[in-house]
């Protein structure tokens, strides 16, 4: 559905996007993670035809954005970072406004509103003006200006800063049943939680370069993060810790605990019970997931929300 | 505690660079301008000799004199030109005055009577007229004050005195001759006969000079600042972010910027009307007294204003910016194009360069219209300046609105 080869992007002396490739398949709910500043932005509005690129190519389902951007720019739809809606338009005159712009027939325009409230959760409050809109509802009118055109690719650009818990979960299922639709979703947040639950695959940029590209599971492969428990003890002995390497080899020692490398779900009862059987008295017991945030950390050396 | 609050205000004020230097700079830049246009600074270096057209059916040895006197001051070149296209000229306010020297001239010199002189002039240029009656009168009497005398008397001794012996005759007019004083308040008692008539009869009657230049003045002027701040309108889409999404959707970005200059031609259109009507109602303003030149006046000023305003939009990269820049061009504007300070009160040096404002054109089209009543086709040439104006701004709009607004998203 999108295919980008080789896309630089330059602003003077920074280089905002270097060298990034990357194909998106039809139905796919794409992640771009990164930190602030990584590129992500730039990316998008690369993607989105509002910012033309040094280098490279960009085809969104078979048209190149530079030879055909009006082409392009009705098969997408933009979610942008910032709410993007007039504040003295009631939600209704928001939407008609946005849907006017694709020439959208008005009889049918006036349906799709009608649908896409419900599908948000606001149809009765459509009438009120947006000023008088919570964050998370004026986040769902954002998100419903951009799908009114029923767009094949939803660009959705850090959609939940700023909403409380409760919205957020509505946008997350928004998200859902739009891809269930059938619409392929670019979704940018430094939010790992959110791609975690919402991305079939992930590129994770910084810098302006993608570091690692797959899905999660592929990320945990290529990265080598393992998941590991770490427990500490009241007192250890060298030979105690021998004895513990000789059945689990990556043990390392530090002071009165140990770190293993290790599947927990397997392999914690019989740790557990050969520590029982080495009179090891445990104090306290970690474990270590193998998540994005620590996949990011040993791609990139930096926390997500650096 | 109200020192540190005292620095940190004095601080914030000078980081604003733009805003300090508009604190600063715009009063002076005023000041220079009002003391030029009132105060006669630089006058004596600047100022410019009064151009009189003038018409002479009379073409006597004592007309060619008069004229030629008069050539010679100072203050006053003279044009020579034939009467009716002398007229027209004054009646269109490019020049102040014509002078026409009428038959029996000559004749009316030698018997002492009142001078067949007529002076047309444009009741517009006040302060120039004031100048310029006072120098014809002086060189009247320089010219031909003493014959005329002579005359009177020696008609006055026929009428009276028949058969006065000439020794008599001339030792009563060198008696006269020597009271120069009297022979002043004699002669300037019917300013020699000099008939003083205003090319624009109707205006005088109503009155109306001051309203036109304050209803057309003000009403361009507070046009200029009504749609920078629509044009303004621009910018917050910017910051909100919505001129972004403007962009993700098939729109190009020239009809952004055509829509939105759009909405502020109707908006200028409308406001010009109401306060059109409003004089009209409350002033007196006669409005219908050319109703079509009056529409489309208002139409080329909106579209000139209006491309103004989004161009003001185009140079600024923020509604600070804006606010800095609309104020100081459109103040400065307004002081040299006559929406502050009637024009025919200003130098001649300030009046060439009052044709670059916008103000200027429109006031003077309204002044056309209102004032000197000319029909539609000799206001027609004003109206295609506003135009062309408006697409020359319009032009530059598109340019520094890709460079400077688009390229910011």
């Amino acid at each position: 559905m999108i295919q980008v080869t080789n896309l630089s992007k330059s602003f003077n002396e920074l280089k905002a996007v270097e060298n990034i490739s990357f194909s998106i398949n039809k139905g796919e709910v794409f992640g771009l993670l990164g930190p602030n500043g990584a590129g992500k932005s730039t990316t998008i509005n690369m993607m989105s035809t509002i910012l033309s690129s040094d280098n490279g190519t960009i085809l969104i389902d078979g048209n190149d954005i530079k030879k055909s951007p009006n082409i392009c720019k009705t098969l997408i739809g933009v979610v942008p970072q910032e709410i993007s809606l007039y504040d003295d338009f009631t939600a209704y005159e928001n939407l008609l406004f946005w849907g006017q712009l694709y020439k959208i027939p008005s009889k049918e325009l006036k349906e799709r509103i009608a649908t896409i409230l419900e599908l948000i959760g606001l149809s009765d409050r459509k009438n009120d003006l947006i000023k008088t809109y919570s964050g998370g509802m004026k986040r769902r009118i954002n998100i419903a200006s951009a799908i009114l055109h029923k767009p094949k690719i939803l660009f959705m650009d850090e959609p939940t800063v700023g909403v409380d818990p409760q919205s957020r979960n509505r946008i997350f299922e928004i998200v859902e049943n739009l891809n269930k639709l059938g619409m392929t979703i670019v979704y940018t947040t430094h939010y790992m939680e959110e791609v975690e639950r919402l991305c079939n695959r992930i590129a994770i940029i910084d810098d302006g370069k993608i570091v690692a590209q797959g899905t999660q599971s592929e990320l945990q492969k290529e990265s080598n993060v393992k998941e590991t428990i770490e427990i500490m003890f009241q007192t250890i002995t060298t030979n105690q810790v021998k004895k513990l390497k000789e059945i689990f080899p990556s043990v390392v020692q530090n002071k009165q605990s140990i770190t293993i490398v290790c599947d927990a779900n397997k392999e914690l009862s019989t740790i557990i019970s050969i520590c029982n059987s080495e009179n090891l008295q445990i104090e306290d017991l970690k474990l270590n997931k193998v998540n994005l945030e620590t996949i990011f950390l040993n791609f990139t050396g930096k926390q997500l929300r650096d | 505690m109200i020192l540190t609050i005292f620095k940190k205000d004095l601080k914030l004020f000078f980081a604003d660079k733009k805003g300090a230097l508009l604190t600063f700079a715009l009063p002076i830049l005023l000041i220079s301008l009002f003391a030029f246009a009132f105060g006669g600074v630089g006058g004596n270096r600047t100022a410019k000799p009064v151009q009189l057209l003038v018409v002479d059916n009379d073409f006597t040895k004592d007309s060619k004199e008069m004229l030629l006197n008069l050539e010679a001051l100072k203050g006053v070149k003279t044009i020579a030109e034939e009467r009716v296209t002398a007229i027209n000229l004054v009646k269109k306010g490019k020049y102040v005055a014509v002078l026409i020297v009428e038959k029996g001239f000559q004749d009316s010199v030698a018997l002492g009577k009142d001078l067949p002189l007529e002076l047309k002039y444009d009741a517009a240029r006040e302060i120039e007229m004031g100048m310029l009656q006072s120098v014809l009168m002086q060189n009247l009497m320089t010219s031909v004050g003493k014959k005329m005398m002579n005359g009177k008397m020696e008609a006055s001794f026929d009428a009276n005195f028949p058969g006065t012996p000439k020794n008599i005759k001339e030792k009563a007019l060198r008696l006269m001759n020597s009271d120069q004083a009297g022979m002043n308040t004699m002669m300037g008692e019917n300013n020699m006969g000099l008939q003083m008539t205003s090319v624009i009869k109707e205006a005088i009657r109503k009155g109306n000079l001051g309203l036109i230049q304050a209803v057309a003045g003000t009403a361009i002027m507070m046009l200029l600042f009504s749609i920078a701040g629509i044009g303004g309108g621009l910018l917050d889409e910017k910051e909100a972010g919505t001129l972004k999404r403007l962009l993700y959707s098939p729109v190009k970005p020239t009809d952004v910027l055509f829509g939105k200059m759009l909405a502020a031609l109707l908006l200028s259109i409308f406001q010009l009307s109401i306060m059109f009507v409003f004089s009209w109602l409350v002033f007196g303003l006669p409005i219908f007294k050319d109703l079509s030149s009056l529409i489309l006046m208002i139409i080329a000023t909106a579209f000139a204003v209006s491309s103004f305003g989004i161009f003001l939009v185009s140079i600024a990269k923020s509604r600070q910016q804006l606010q800095g820049y609309s104020t100081i061009i459109i103040m400065l504007m307004s002081a040299i194009g006559g929406s502050m300070i009637p024009l025919f009160v200003m130098p001649e040096i300030m009046q060439q360069i009052a044709v670059i404002s916008v103000n200027y054109w429109g006031i003077q089209g309204f002044y056309d219209i209102f004032w000197r009543s000319l029909p539609l086709t000799e206001i027609l040439p004003k109206m295609g300046i506003l135009v062309a104006i408006g697409l020359g701004m319009t032009l530059i709009s598109v340019r520094l609105f890709k460079k400077n607004v688009l390229k910011m998203i």
